[in-house]
């Protein structure tokens, strides 16, 4: 999915602590994985996450709807191929 | 100096502090300037978070200065532009988004260079308190790399514009960094900081392969060392008064408190 000046939409993960379920807490528009990683954790720094990690949104594949961020991605299961 | 308990003039550990406090300082003003400016809300964010960095940087510099008998409010709120002893390619607003990669690419990374070489010196304090200050930079480092590749790869006038400002901040840069006086040879034997041989040539690793990608070769870079002042370890000038002004935090004197 692309964004604008040619970039990439990536979405953000995170979690605050140890053990507890990753998020997702936003997304970001970037040119590549090295800016993408710096406009999260800069963009999203309202917490000190324990971990947070970016992934590129063509890359999440939708299993049961179609009607989400990533929808477009896939035809979700059900659907014709 | 005032508020220096060694009378008007610094030692040269105090002036090697001073001198990375400042630019960093400097440096956060400048990044500032682009907050609202820069090509996207993401990177504007990011200019913000480095412009916060760097000021959290000076601050713990100056602070450090009181084991030297400075008064780090006096240090940070009185000083004219002309005591300031900031990096030179800082001293004029960057005019555009360009200039803004290059300070990033070029006195960013020198600053990381020489933070590494005190956190490796025999100063405890900063062996205790810039690795923090290291681990951040690594987002600059990140942020200025991308970028400088993007606009390099883009050619035409973004490549262009990236090619003069680095040219014109590297060889000032480069004098600053590494300094061929006295008082900083006397700290390097002292084991405070790394030789300006050695950082030199730390810079040079460091920074090839992003002067490769824009046709220069780093390591053939002469350092402009006219006019140098072995008392402010810079060449002539001085940062823009507005940007000492906001330094200082002149417009708010009046809510200063004890």
């Amino acid at each position: 999915m692309t964004a604008g000046l040619g970039e990439e939409v990536y979405d953000v993960f995170a979690r605050k602590n140890r053990g507890e379920p990753l998020h997702h807490i936003g997304y970001v528009d970037a040119d590549g994985e090295a800016l993408a990683r710096v406009y999260a954790w800069t963009t999203y720094d309202e917490e000190n996450w324990f971990e947070m990690c970016v992934i590129r949104r063509d890359n999440i594949i939708p299993v049961n709807r179609a009607d989400g961020p990533w929808g477009t991605n896939r035809p979700p299961i059900g659907e014709a191929q | 100096m005032t508020g220096g308990k060694q009378g008007s003039d610094p030692a040269p550990f105090a002036r090697h502090l001073l001198s990375l406090a400042d630019t960093k300082r400097i440096l956060g003003i400048r990044y500032s300037d682009w907050l609202l400016g820069a090509p996207s809300i993401e990177t504007g964010i990011a200019a913000s978070a480095m412009a916060q960095d760097e000021w959290g940087h000076a601050r713990l510099l100056y602070s450090m200065l009181k084991d030297f008998g400075f008064d780090p409010f006096e240090i940070e709120h009185e000083r004219p532009a002309a005591r300031y002893y900031s990096a030179p390619a800082l001293d004029q607003p960057l005019e555009d988004w360009a200039g803004v990669v290059a300070a990033v690419a070029v006195v960013d990374r020198a600053l990381e260079v020489a933070l590494e070489s005190l956190s490796q010196g025999s100063f405890e304090l900063a062996r205790s308190r810039v690795p923090k200050m290291l681990a951040e930079e690594e987002f600059h480092r990140s942020f200025g790399d991308a970028w400088f590749r993007r606009l390099s790869e883009a050619g035409g006038e973004a490549r262009k514009r990236l090619e003069s400002h680095v040219g014109a901040m590297l060889p000032s840069t480069l004098a600053w960094l590494a300094p061929d006086d006295g008082p900083y040879a006397e700290l390097a034997s002292e084991g405070l900081v790394r030789s300006s041989e050695e950082v030199r040539e730390r810079f040079d690793q460091a920074f090839a392969h992003l002067a490769g990608a824009i046709g220069i070769d780093a390591g053939a870079v002469e350092p402009d060392r006219s006019g140098w002042d072995e008392m402010r370890r810079r060449g002539p000038g001085a940062p823009a008064e507005d940007a000492v002004e906001r330094a200082r935090g002149d417009r708010n004197r009046a809510l200063f408190v004890e």
